[in-house]
């Protein structure tokens, strides 16, 4: 454990005629390794950084060439001012209600699914499951141009007739936010992993005692994998919160806005706000950054679990 | 956990010790069945009409005429000719190649060399692995936006640092020769921590006893590296190289905010054509035939790893 440990080091020294340099050696490359890696930090995190402080920037310090790191006037203003200058609370709110509402439609859907895969076995579900990896594999940019098509000519809705004709069908809904991105084949995969670990015991036993199917999978065997939930959750709500190009296409009027697409379009519509914009790109991440220092061990989970199995 | 045991104890039937855990026939299987295919139902629906019926139009789409207005016109395989043969989109593949290849294989080595680092007996390994990972949860667009502002070529930060240096200041995004590494910098940036992160949890279950036993052979660290190391890699590699690939041909976002794909098409993507004949020019069947080529080149590229790689014999 010890970083730079200098008491251990002498002893060994005079002890060993010739391990004064390779003693020596291994403390020099170790304190290499630290300043490689702390070297590597400060570029991942930078960025974060100079966001932040750019957020609370005046419009002075904000033209100043050579820019300085810190403000020279912290402008804690400019987060009242970003917010009535764009409707980022409504964004958040939208990105918000549609990332819950996948997380909670795909821990349902997809550990149900997930368990039947793993558990629960009929003719034919070798062959749903080979269905499920293969659809990992299709490309969003595949399927994405029918989706746009089956949403806007989606019959009944939107003024639109029997046969999709007449109106807008489900553009700019919130069926078209979360219906369509709301089961994700990783998540009956990783579901599918993690129910199968379990010991077949438990559930025959449950079923000599007259326990339903439905009764299992929800009282005994998914107490029991509650860090794949943990994990999916994390997962899904991220990449929720994260999407882009889906509500871009889909959403039109300020109001059905997520934030994502929100920063985009002020971006554009006010290009030389950087304070304002990096306001907003700040309380964009911030919830993500926040969900990931708390969950950190879940994510890790999820993502090495999946690249390890 | 209880609350299974006690019953456990009192159910063990006297006829059948160790039975295998699916039986097939019987009323109790036909119940089971039952349920798993009710469970198994929301998912494979939902799966059918957003990714099955996608799929098979985008496919059907490819071969016709189409601009939302008027019904679809077959027109054989003329938009995979157009595609092919227009030089936009053919930039736009290989741009999309050099971008694959500096942020799945150029990043992959990157990223095994930090989780090699970190996979060693370090103070605050926690705080380095949680830097190198956070770039990735955060949103391309946001980030994007953080490093349109630090590429700024008038009040950005990257130019001031080089000053400090006293290299010239450069325009990154507008400049034919620096808008597309400014691009991969961003991209190797935000996705170096993911694939970081799955070497590293592959190392750290790597079995001890084998260096042990060759370290006493007079193994060098190197060779142990490349005849131990590499070889027990091979399903993280793998994993990490199909998901890098296909998020790689799927970069869209930074390229949104960053340059449009711009200037003079140096930085535009597969997907970015895509989106633009999709949605911009509304030729829908040309998009579609874009997007299965798209596709077409992600399954050449994982068989082939499969290939090279001796497949993922760890997995399911």
């Amino acid at each position: 454990m010890a970083g730079i440990d200098l008491g251990a080091a002498s002893p060994r020294t005079t002890l060993d005629v010739v391990g004064r340099s390779p003693a020596t050696r291994r403390r020099v490359s170790r304190i290499a390794l630290y300043v490689v890696l702390s070297v590597i930090s400060v570029v991942m995190v930078v960025p974060f950084v100079w966001m932040v402080v750019t957020s609370l920037k005046t419009p002075t310090d904000i033209a100043a060439t050579p820019p300085t790191f810190f403000p020279t006037q912290w402008a804690w203003h400019n987060y009242a001012d970003a917010l009535a200058a764009a409707p980022f609370l409504t964004y958040a709110r939208n990105s918000l209600v549609i990332a819950v509402s996948h997380t909670a439609i795909n821990l349902l859907v997809a550990s149900m699914a997930g368990y039947a895969l793993a558990r629960l076995r009929f003719r034919g579900s070798e062959l749903v499951f080979l269905g499920f990896v293969a659809a990992l594999m299709i490309p969003t940019y595949t399927k994405i141009i029918p989706e746009f098509l089956i949403v806007r000519f989606m019959p009944l809705f939107g003024g639109n007739d029997i046969l999709g004709q007449g109106g807008t069908g489900w553009l700019d809904t919130w069926w078209a936010l979360i219906v369509p991105g709301a089961v994700t084949p990783f998540a009956v995969f990783l579901f599918r992993q993690f129910y199968l670990d379990l010991p077949v015991e438990l559930e025959e036993a449950a079923r000599l005692d007259g326990v339903s199917e439905l009764g299992i999978w929800a009282r005994i065997m998914t107490p029991l994998v509650k860090p794949a939930f943990i994990t999916v959750a994390l997962l899904t709500f991220e990449s929720s919160w994260n999407n882009f190009l889906w509500p871009l296409l889909v959403t039109r009027t300020d109001s059905m806005r997520v934030i994502q697409v929100g920063l985009s379009v002020f971006r554009t519509e006010n290009d030389t706000q950087w304070a304002f914009l990096m306001a907003g790109t700040t309380l964009a991440t911030l919830p993500m950054v926040a969900l990931f220092l708390l969950g950190q061990k879940y994510f890790v989970r999820g993502f090495a679990n999946a690249g390890i199995k | 956990m209880a609350v299974v045991s006690a019953p456990h104890d009192v159910s063990a039937p006297p006829t059948a010790p160790p039975r295998p855990a699916a039986p097939k026939r019987g009323r109790a299987g036909a119940a089971r069945r039952r349920a798993g295919m009710l469970m198994l139902a929301p998912a494979v629906l939902h799966a059918l009409i957003w990714i099955g019926i996608p799929l098979v139009a985008a496919f059907v789409l490819s071969f016709t005429n189409y601009d939302v207005l008027t019904p679809p016109r077959f027109n054989g395989i003329q938009n995979y000719v157009d595609a092919l043969t227009d030089p936009v989109f053919r930039r736009g593949m290989l741009n999309t190649l050099v971008y694959a290849f500096f942020t799945v294989p150029v990043a992959m080595g990157i990223a095994l060399l930090i989780a090699l680092m970190l996979d060693t007996q370090l103070r605050a390994r926690a705080l380095f692995r949680t830097a190198v990972f956070i770039p990735q949860v955060t949103a391309t667009i946001a980030v994007a936006l953080v490093w349109l502002w630090i590429y700024d070529p008038r009040n950005g930060l990257l130019n001031a640092v080089l000053a400090f240096f006293g290299i010239p200041a450069q325009n990154w995004l507008s400049s034919t020769t620096w808008a597309m590494p400014a691009i991969i910098v961003v991209g190797i940036w935000q996705g170096v921590g993911l694939k970081m992160l799955i070497y590293l949890a592959a190392l750290q279950s790597l079995p001890k006893d084998v260096y042990e036993a060759a370290s006493v052979d007079g193994a060098s660290k190197t060779r142990q590296f490349f005849s131990i190391t590499l070889p027990l890699l091979k399903p993280a590699t793998f994993f990490v190289f199909v998901t890098s690939v296909i998020s790689a041909f799927q970069a869209f976002d930074l390229i949104y905010i960053l340059t449009d794909g711009g200037p003079a098409n140096t930085t535009t993507m597969m997907t970015y054509e895509i989106y633009k004949s999709a949605f911009r020019e509304f030729r829908l069947g040309y998009a579609c035939a874009q997007s299965i080529i798209l596709f077409v080149f992600l399954l050449l590229l994982t068989l082939a790893n499969r290939r090279l790689n001796g497949g993922d014999s760890g997995r399911h």
